[in-house]
């Protein structure tokens, strides 16, 4: 199972157990090479306890030759402080490893410019609304350009899981969650459902695409474009039907409310003096429950608002275009 | 003084436990700790084949990628029902409340432990709760999972099976908390004469740090099932979005309980393994004292580590990364024990009985199930491997493979104790090994699966696992085999097994002092603390004798 030609390269942590899944997304190799250096970790672990085990049945079994045990300590303070330094000094590399791997999970570079999708998990399906405006069955990404999932569910938790990328995250009712990477090799990756969501659970997937180039995602994202009403659409009409522009300006204008006009990434001050940044679950928190955080200037005056989980992400999507347009 | 063995003998002529009272009712109602144990262990075991025989509905099921056995709606029932019985009818009160029971007060030398009556409440409650798992499966069943995650748990839809299921858990957890507090009074206040802290045998060091786990997380249990039962039926607004509540709450609750929960199924396991290491190696323990304060270490920081089941979740990953710190250190620990124990067979008289066969095999597979522990414990690789085969290997080589190893390996070592009977060595050694390779067989293969990217808990699965798939099942046959053996080993013992001397293996604690069975007040004489682990004072006299002190009138 071990790959030689990365054994001669020299180096074990490279090498790996040799059957991980392929890597297609920016994380995977720090991902496999934390597996591999646990790996090789837990193999020498496994052989000298092993090996020590049998080692010792074999001399020291009881036999005719062998009418008792010899004498032997029974405790050493200079043993057990060496058997308790080496885990804690390991435990310090494993985390230290793991850990600046782990953060590049969770973070994009700085000053990426991601391609947003709102995803939302139900019994038993995905969907998958992209950027520009078109909603799939199919998450559609392209090669190099770093991706950041916003995932809701409608019903119970799921979890999205594609195994070449190394990377899952619950999709929590109720919440938004996050999940950011970058594909790297084009291809046709399967989305799994890794938290348990009843009865057709082992058949609640769907594929990530990764295109090889921009020509052949914007061919996708044209194809069959304007048959449904996007996010965006989405949010825009609520906005009117509910009557949320009676009080919020879309053109940076105090109303009653505050303007939604340029607030998506901000750090709203709030009257008890504390800071909150306007993210996915800060609206949504600010339509269910809006006396929960109060902008500062302004009074606790407006009644919940009980939209749906597609209109509070097409709201979300028409204060982020507010920001960065369309 | 007058010496306990020989005067034990004598009594052993004429009363046991056994015999000591007729008629159900003496049994049932019973404030004896060794009847309350053998009540315990018929119930157990009888958990273990339900487990057992669902684990093989859910095995055969996925021979096929389709799932070739039953519906969907059936194999979710089958897991769920597989794990909730395992873990709360078999794995967490098999060894503290079946063994344990038996022993603890015989190895303090005392007449009982601290509340009997106590005792016989918890057994009831252990009943009742185990009754209303019964109901579940007559209601139809339960297909939650056993980590009965909201909403999916509480959807409105559902009908009585989730609240029997609660019912039980909340009873059972009861139970389990009533068995902490009297291990923890009894182990400090009914001590023989003479028997200091650092006298006592590492198997109560270890139900001693299980028993402060039971106190102080098993409530969090109760109050999380119990908020769960009224969310389902008044709607509070706790857990279901719907009514403004927070699932991810239910889990930080769950998990406050069930990580600990697992210390509560390893710690015994491991005291029994420090027991059966020294007897049958003939030596002193190596690194008493290392051994009983890394229990406590491992009941401590077990607290703290509930968040490394919820890597996914959502939650801020400055909670994951100290969550993922804190469980790593449960490493150090773990890794002192088994130093320890391999130490202690150095240069020793190693004698290959069934219960040493069951713990060298542990050594082997709770190196498995620890070193793994570290691929989920770090973030990095947590991440992929989350819910995945992967886990579900790793807990059963902790769950199974380690403490139901260890739980026969003090079955076997204590059978001669609670039965007055031998048992048959080659049963006993077929069925060790047996386990041991069909216990390999069955889980390895899924380390693989996960790794490839398996979810857990699908009824059906992609064609590539299909090889990894049959292979498990194989092996969970011959691992029921091999328990199968077992059974047999111990019916048989029953039936004609040779009479058990009171010291069968040559062990110094206090309980190998008395008869075997023991008389109904455990000790003729009440018996004074000896080291736990001093075999010079012991010499085998026999089989049928067994071993015997020495000296008479010696120091024993």
């Amino acid at each position: 199972m071990i790959r030689l030609p990365d054994l001669l390269a020299g180096s074990l942590i490279a090498a790996g157990p040799g059957y991980m899944p392929e890597r297609a997304s920016s994380v995977a190799e720090g991902v496999d090479q934390v597996f591999a250096l646990l790996f090789w970790m837990s193999a020498f672990f496994l052989v000298v306890i092993i090996g020590l085990t049998v080692l010792f049945v074999i001399r020291y079994r009881a036999r005719a030759s062998r009418p008792g045990p010899e004498a032997s300590p029974d405790h050493s303070t200079k043993l057990e402080i060496f058997w308790t330094a080496i885990p804690l000094l390991l435990v310090f590399v494993i985390f230290a490893a793991s850990t600046k791997v782990y953060l590049a999970m969770t973070e994009l570079e700085p000053g990426a410019n991601p391609q947003r999708v709102q995803v939302t998990a139900r019994k038993w399906s995905w969907w998958f609304d992209h950027a520009g405006g078109k909603g799939s069955k199919e998450l559609h990404v392209l090669v190099g350009r770093p991706v950041e999932l916003v995932l809701a569910s409608t019903d119970v938790v799921h979890s999205l899981y594609v195994p070449q990328f190394r990377l899952k995250q619950d999709a929590v009712p109720g919440r938004f969650t996050r999940m950011v990477f970058t594909p790297t090799v084009p291809g046709t990756y399967p989305i799994l459902c890794t938290e348990y969501c009843g009865t057709n659970h082992s058949t609640m997937s769907a594929v990530a695409v990764v295109h090889p180039d921009q020509a052949s995602f914007d061919a996708w994202a044209a194809e069959g474009k304007g048959g449904e009403e996007s996010l965006l659409q989405v949010g825009v009409r609520v906005f009117e039907e509910k009557g949320c522009s009676a009080c919020h300006s879309v053109d940076g204008s105090p109303g009653v409310g505050p303007s939604i006009k340029g607030i998506w990434g901000k750090d709203e001050k709030l009257t008890d003096g504390k800071i909150a940044k306007v993210d996915e679950n800060y609206i949504r928190e600010s339509i269910v429950t809006p006396g929960a955080k109060i902008v500062a200037g302004f009074d606790d005056m407006m009644p919940p608002v009980p939209l749906d989980d597609r209109e509070i992400q097409g709201i979300v999507a028409y204060i982020q275009s507010l920001k960065e347009g369309p | 003084m007058t010496t306990a063995p020989a005067a034990a003998a004598e009594h052993a002529a004429g009363d046991s436990y056994l015999t000591h009272g007729k008629g159900i009712a003496s049994w049932l109602f019973s404030l004896d700790h060794k009847r309350i144990g053998i009540m315990y262990l018929a119930l157990i075991v009888f958990s273990l084949f339900l487990g057992g025989v669902f684990a093989m509905v859910v095995r055969f099921h996925l021979w096929d990628p389709s799932g070739g056995l039953v519906s969907n709606d059936a194999y979710n029932k089958m897991f769920t029902l597989h794990g909730a019985v395992m873990i709360f009818l078999f794995v967490i009160p098999g060894i503290p409340s079946a063994l344990g029971n038996f022993v603890v007060p015989l190895m303090v030398g005392a007449k009982d432990v601290a509340f009997p009556r106590v005792n016989l409440l918890s057994f009831w409650l252990f009943v009742a709760g185990a009754v209303l798992f019964i109901a579940t499966l007559v209601v139809g069943g339960l297909d939650t999972g056993w980590t009965l995650y909201p909403p999916y748990s509480l959807e409105s839809s559902r009908g009585l099976g989730i609240l029997l299921a609660l019912t039980g858990v909340f009873l059972a957890g009861f139970s389990s908390i009533l068995t902490g507090v009297n291990f923890i009074a009894t182990i400090h206040k009914m001590r023989a004469p003479g028997q200091g802290w650092f006298d006592l045998p590492l198997f109560l060091w270890a139900l001693y740090a299980t028993g402060i786990i039971q106190i102080f997380a098993t409530p969090v249990l109760g109050i999380t099932v119990a908020l769960g039962f009224l969310e389902r039926v008044f709607h509070l607004g706790i857990f279901m979005p719907e009514y403004g509540g927070d699932p991810v709450l239910f889990q930080h609750f769950f998990w406050f309980y069930s990580h600990p929960a697992v210390y509560i199924m390893i710690l015994p396991a491991m005291g029994i393994v420090s027991e059966v290491v020294a007897v049958f190696s003939r030596k002193p323990i190596f690194g008493y004292k290392f051994i009983a304060m890394s229990s406590i270490a491992i009941a401590l920081i077990g607290f703290f580590v509930w968040g490394h089941h919820m890597f996914v979740s959502g939650q801020s990953k400055w909670a994951n990364i100290i969550f993922s710190f804190l469980t790593l250190l449960v490493a150090i620990p773990s890794a002192i024990k088994t130093f320890n124990w391999l130490a202690t067979l150095y240069k020793g008289h190693i004698i290959l009985k069934t219960p040493m066969l069951f713990v060298l095999s542990f050594f082997a597979i709770f190196g498995v199930g620890g070193l793994t522990g570290l691929f989920l414990g770090t973030l990095a690789t947590d991440i992929p491997l989350h819910d995945t085969y992967f886990v579900v290997a790793h807990f059963h080589f902790v769950m199974v493979g380690a403490v139901m190893i260890a739980f026969l390996a003090g079955l076997f070592y204590w059978w001669p104790k609670m039965t007055g009977r031998m048992y048959d060595e080659r049963l006993g050694t077929a069925s060790a090994i047996l386990i041991f390779l069909g216990f390999n067989v069955t889980f390895i293969p899924q380390f693989l699966a996960g790794t490839m990217g398996m979810p857990r808990r699908y009824a059906t699965y992609a064609e590539q696992f299909v090889g990894l798939n049959r292979v498990s099942t194989v092996g969970a046959v011959l691992l029921a085999a091999g328990l199968g053996v077992a059974l047999w080993a111990f019916v048989a013992s029953l039936r004609h097994g040779a009479r058990a001397p009171a010291n069968p293996w040559g062990a110094a604690t206090l309980e190998w002092a008395t008869s075997s069975p023991p008389p109904h007040d455990n000790f003729a004489v009440a018996p004074r603390g000896v080291p736990p682990y001093d075999y010079t004072g012991l010499t085998h006299a026999s089989d049928e004798a067994g071993w015997i002190p020495v000296r008479p009138e010696g120091a024993r």
